[in-house]
C-alpha cells in the first residue's frame, strides 16, 4: 500500500520524438510530489517570497470592490431597474431628483444621433444640418424636442448653408425615453461650443404631451412660425 | 491481461501487447485516435468554411452559390464545428488520456467510449447538415436543431465519463490540479447544456430570461469546459516536460474554486445595456472581474514555473511546450481583456463591434487550440510509437497558426475599439480576414499531414497490441 504511492514508470522505453521534450516527471512522481507541496508551505526562510501575502490582500480587496460596486450598480435590486438612470425607489422618503447629464447625453448622443449629426456635431455638407452653434438648438428647447420627437422633413438653412435629406429626419425620440432625450438635448444644447440651458424631463414629458396630436413630421417654416430663431 | 496489476505497476513490459505501450496507453489507444482524427476532421472542414466565409464578406457571393451556403449558414456551421467538432473532440480525447496517465486508469470499456465517439460526430454531421439545410435556431452555439440535443448529451457521457470514473478510482487518495479541472469540467458541460436546451428550444422561458440563460451557457461552455479543459493540459505539460514542480502550487486549490465559482456568473457582462434587471447586468461585471482571481493565480502558476533557471528557452525549444506556452500567455491576456472590458465605460465603447469576436478568438484558438496543438505533438508520438513525419511541417504548423492567430486577434479588437470608438463600419478587416483564414487553413494542413503520416505509419503495430 505504501508502495503503490511511488511508482516510477519506468517500465516505459522513452521515445521521446524529435521536440517532443523528454519526461521531465513521471506520471506518479507528478501527482505525489504537488499532492505534498498542496499540504505543506513553504518553510520561511530568508527570501521568503511576500507573493502569498500579496495575494491574500489583493483578493481581499477584489471582495470589497465586488460589494461597493454591486451596492451601488444594483438600482437597489428591483426587478424594473434596468439601467443606471433608473429611479430609485423611495428608500427613507427620499424622493428621485432627475438631473440632465450631459456625459450620459454624450453616450445616447453616439448611440442614436451621431450616425448622422457625427460625433463632432458638424453634419454632413448639404444632407445632414449642424448641430454644433446652430441657433435651431439654442434659445427655447421646445423647438428641438418636438423635432426629436416628431422628426422633421424639408430644406433647412442653418448659418446660411442649406440641408435637405430626402427621407428627412425620423421621429427618433419617440422610441426613447423622456430622460434620454433630456440627456440628448442637454448635451447638444452644450456640447461643440453652444452654451444652452440643460433640459428637464419634465419639459420632454410635457412637449410629448402636447403633440401627441402632431403625427406627421415637421417642416421647418411650421417650426421657425411657432417657434422663432433666436427667441426665448 | 487482466490480474496483478492492483497496487503495483507492471514491472516488465506489458504482456502480450505492443511492447512499446504501457497498459494504461494501450487501452486508450483506439478511442484517442478516433477523437483526434475526427477532431483534425473538423478542424479542416472548419478552417475551409472560415475562408469562404472571409471571402463572402470580401465580397466575393458567387463563390458557392445557391441558398445552402449564404453567409450566415456558413459562418454558423464554422463556428458550431470549430466549437463541437475540433474543441470537444479533442478534449475528449486529451482529458481521457490525461486522467489515465494520473489516476493510472485502465479503460475497459473502450467500446462505450467508441460508441459515445460515432454518436457524437454522427449527430454533429447531422447538425450541420440541418444548419446548411436552412433548419437552424437563432442562439449562438445551439444553432443546431434541438433534437440534436439530447443526443449529443449522450454521446457527451458516454464519452467524457470515464474522467470521472478515473478520479474516483485514482489508486491512492492524491489528486493533482489537472484531474480536478478536468472533472469539474466534464460535470459542468452536460448540466448547463442541457438546461439551455430546456429554457431555449425545448420550452422556451420568456423574454429576457432567454438571453441572461444563453449567455450563462455560451459561458460556461467556452470557459469551464473548453478553458477548464486547457487549463488542466497546462497544469500537466508544464511539469512534465521541464521536470519542475509548479511554482506556488498550493494556491492551485483556491485557483480552481474560484474559476468554477465565478465562470458561470460572467454571462450577463455580455448583456450589458440591455433591458435586463441592472442587478444580474451588475453581477456579470463583478463576476468577470473575480475571475482575475484564478487568472492572476494561473499566472502565478505557469509563468512562475517557467520564469525560474531558462524555462522559457526550454519551452521554446520544445515542441510541445511551445504550444501550451503561447496558450498559457493568451490565458493570462484573455482573462484581463474580458476583466477590463466588462467595465461599463469600455463595454459601451466595443459593444455589437467585432471586439468581441476577438475576445472568443483569444479564448477558443490562441489559448484553448494552441494547448490542444501541444498536448498532440506530446501524446500522438507515445500512442502511435512514431516520430513526426516533418520538422519542417511542425515549424510550418506553429508559424502559421501563431501569425494568424495573432493577426486575427488583434485586428478583430484594434478594429472594434476603433469602430466603437468612431461609431463607423469596419473597413480593412474584411481583406485581412481571407489573409488570416487561408494561415489558420495552412497551418492545419500542415498539421494534418503530419498527425495522418504519423497515424498511418503505426497502423500496423497498433492493431495488434490492442486486442485482448
Amino acid at each position: 500500500m505504501n508502495d503503490s504511492n511511488r511508482h516510477p514508470d519506468n517500465n516505459r522505453p522513452r521515445r521521446a520524438p524529435s521536440g517532443a521534450g523528454s519526461d521531465g516527471l513521471s506520471d506518479g512522481r507528478l501527482v505525489e510530489v504537488h499532492s505534498q507541496l498542496a499540504r505543506e508551505k513553504e518553510e520561511p526562510a530568508a527570501g521568503f517570497s511576500l507573493t502569498p501575502i500579496f495575494v491574500v490582500f489583493l483578493f481581499c480587496g477584489f471582495g470589497f470592490w465586488a460589494g461597493l460596486y454591486l451596492t451601488r450598480n444594483s438600482g437597489n435590486f428591483a426587478p424594473s431597474a434596468f439601467d443606471l438612470d433608473a429611479p430609485k425607489l423611495p428608500a427613507g422618503g427620499e424622493v428621485f431628483v432627475f438631473e440632465p447629464s450631459a456625459e450620459k447625453g454624450q453616450v445616447l448622443f453616439n448611440a442614436n444621433c451621431a450616425a448622422c449629426h457625427q460625433p463632432t456635431g458638424l453634419g454632413v455638407a448639404g444632407m445632414f444640418p449642424p448641430l454644433a452653434g446652430s441657433p435651431w438648438v439654442a434659445g427655447n428647447e421646445d423647438r428641438m424636442l418636438k423635432v426629436i420627437l416628431a422628426g422633421m422633413v424639408g430644406e433647412i438653412e442653418v448659418k446660411g448653408a442649406k440641408y435637405n435629406n430626402p427621407a428627412g429626419m425620423l421621429a427618433i425620440g419617440a422610441g426613447l425615453k423622456d430622460g434620454q432625450i433630456a440627456h440628448i438635448a442637454t448635451y447638444v444644447r452644450q456640447a461643440w461650443g453652444n452654451n444652452a440651458e440643460p433640459v428637464m424631463d419634465t419639459k420632454v414629458a410635457e412637449v410629448r404631451k402636447a403633440i401627441a396630436g402632431h403625427k406627421a413630421p415637421y417642416s421647418p417654416p411650421e417650426l421657425l412660425k411657432e417657434h422663432p430663431l433666436g427667441t426665448k | 491481461m487482466t490480474q496483478d496489476n492492483r497496487s503495483g505497476r507492471p514491472q516488465g513490459r506489458p504482456p502480450e501487447s505492443d511492447s512499446r505501450l504501457s497498459r494504461v496507453e494501450a487501452q486508450l489507444r483506439g478511442p484517442f485516435l478516433l477523437f483526434f482524427v475526427s477532431a483534425v476532421v473538423w478542424l479542416l472542414v472548419a478552417s475551409i468554411l472560415g475562408l469562404i466565409s472571409a471571402l463572402q464578406l470580401q465580397g466575393f457571393g458567387g463563390l458557392l452559390n445557391g441558398e445552402a451556403f449564404t453567409f450566415g449558414h456558413v459562418s454558423a456551421a464554422q463556428h458550431n464545428l470549430f466549437i463541437y467538432g475540433w474543441a470537444f473532440n479533442a478534449f475528449f480525447a486529451i482529458n481521457l488520456w490525461l486522467t489515465s496517465q494520473l489516476g493510472r486508469f485502465e479503460l475497459r470499456n473502450a467500446w462505450l467510449v467508441t460508441l459515445g465517439a460515432l454518436v457524437w460526430n454522427v449527430t454533429l454531421t447531422y447538425g450541420v447538415l440541418s444548419i446548411f439545410a436552412g433548419d437552424l435556431n437563432p442562439f449562438s452555439l445551439l444553432e443546431m436543431p434541438r433534437g440534436v440535443g439530447p443526443v449529443l448529451a449522450l454521446a457527451f457521457v458516454l464519452a467524457a465519463f470515464w474522467p470521472i470514473v478515473a478520479y474516483a478510482r485514482r489508486p491512492t487518495g492524491q489528486s493533482f490540479a489537472s484531474q480536478w479541472f478536468i472533472v469539474g469540467a466534464s460535470f459542468v458541460f452536460p448540466l448547463t447544456y442541457l438546461l439551455a436546451q430546456l429554457l431555449l428550444l425545448w420550452n422556451p422561458a420568456s423574454g429576457v430570461v432567454q438571453a441572461i440563460v444563453h449567455s450563462w451557457f455560451i459561458q460556461n461552455l467556452l470557459l469551464l469546459w473548453v478553458g477548464g479543459s486547457a487549463l488542466a493540459a497546462i497544469y500537466y505539460f508544464l511539469p512534465k516536460v521541464l521536470g519542475r514542480n509548479i511554482t506556488g502550487y498550493y494556491l492551485a486549490t483556491v485557483a480552481f474554486w474560484t474559476f468554477f465559482l465565478f465562470a458561470g456568473w460572467t454571462g450577463s457582462a455580455s448583456l450589458l445595456g440591455s433591458p435586463i434587471p441592472l442587478w444580474v447586468q451588475s453581477v456579470g461585471v463583478v463576476g468577470s472581474a473575480m475571475l482575475l482571481i484564478p487568472v492572476i493565480i494561473t499566472a502565478l502558476n505557469f509563468h512562475g514555473t517557467l520564469s525560474a533557471d531558462g524555462g522559457w528557452s526550454r519551452a521554446w525549444n520544445s515542441t510541445t511546450l511551445r504550444f501550451v506556452c503561447f496558450g498559457a500567455v493568451a490565458f493570462t491576456l484573455s482573462g484581463l481583456i474580458n476583466a477590463l472590458f466588462s467595465f461599463r465605460g469600455y463595454n459601451a465603447v466595443v459593444r455589437f463591434t467585432s471586439f468581441g469576436v476577438g475576445q472568443e478568438q483569444l479564448l477558443t484558438y490562441a489559448f484553448a487550440s494552441m494547448v490542444i496543438f501541444g498536448a498532440a505533438y506530446f501524446i500522438l508520438p507515445r500512442l502511435t510509437g512514431a516520430l513526426w513525419p516533418s520538422a519542417k511541417l511542425v515549424h510550418l504548423h506553429f508559424w502559421a497558426t501563431a501569425l494568424a492567430v495573432l493577426g486575427s486577434v488583434s485586428a478583430s479588437l484594434v478594429v472594434g475599439w476603433q469602430s466603437g470608438n468612431q461609431l463607423a463600419g469596419a473597413s480593412g478587416l474584411a481583406s485581412a480576414n481571407v489573409l488570416f483564414a487561408i494561415l489558420f487553413l495552412v497551418g492545419h494542413v500542415a498539421f494534418a499531414l503530419n498527425a495522418f503520416g504519423m497515424i498511418l505509419k503505426s497502423t500496423a503495430p497498433a492493431a495488434e497490441g490492442r486486442h485482448d
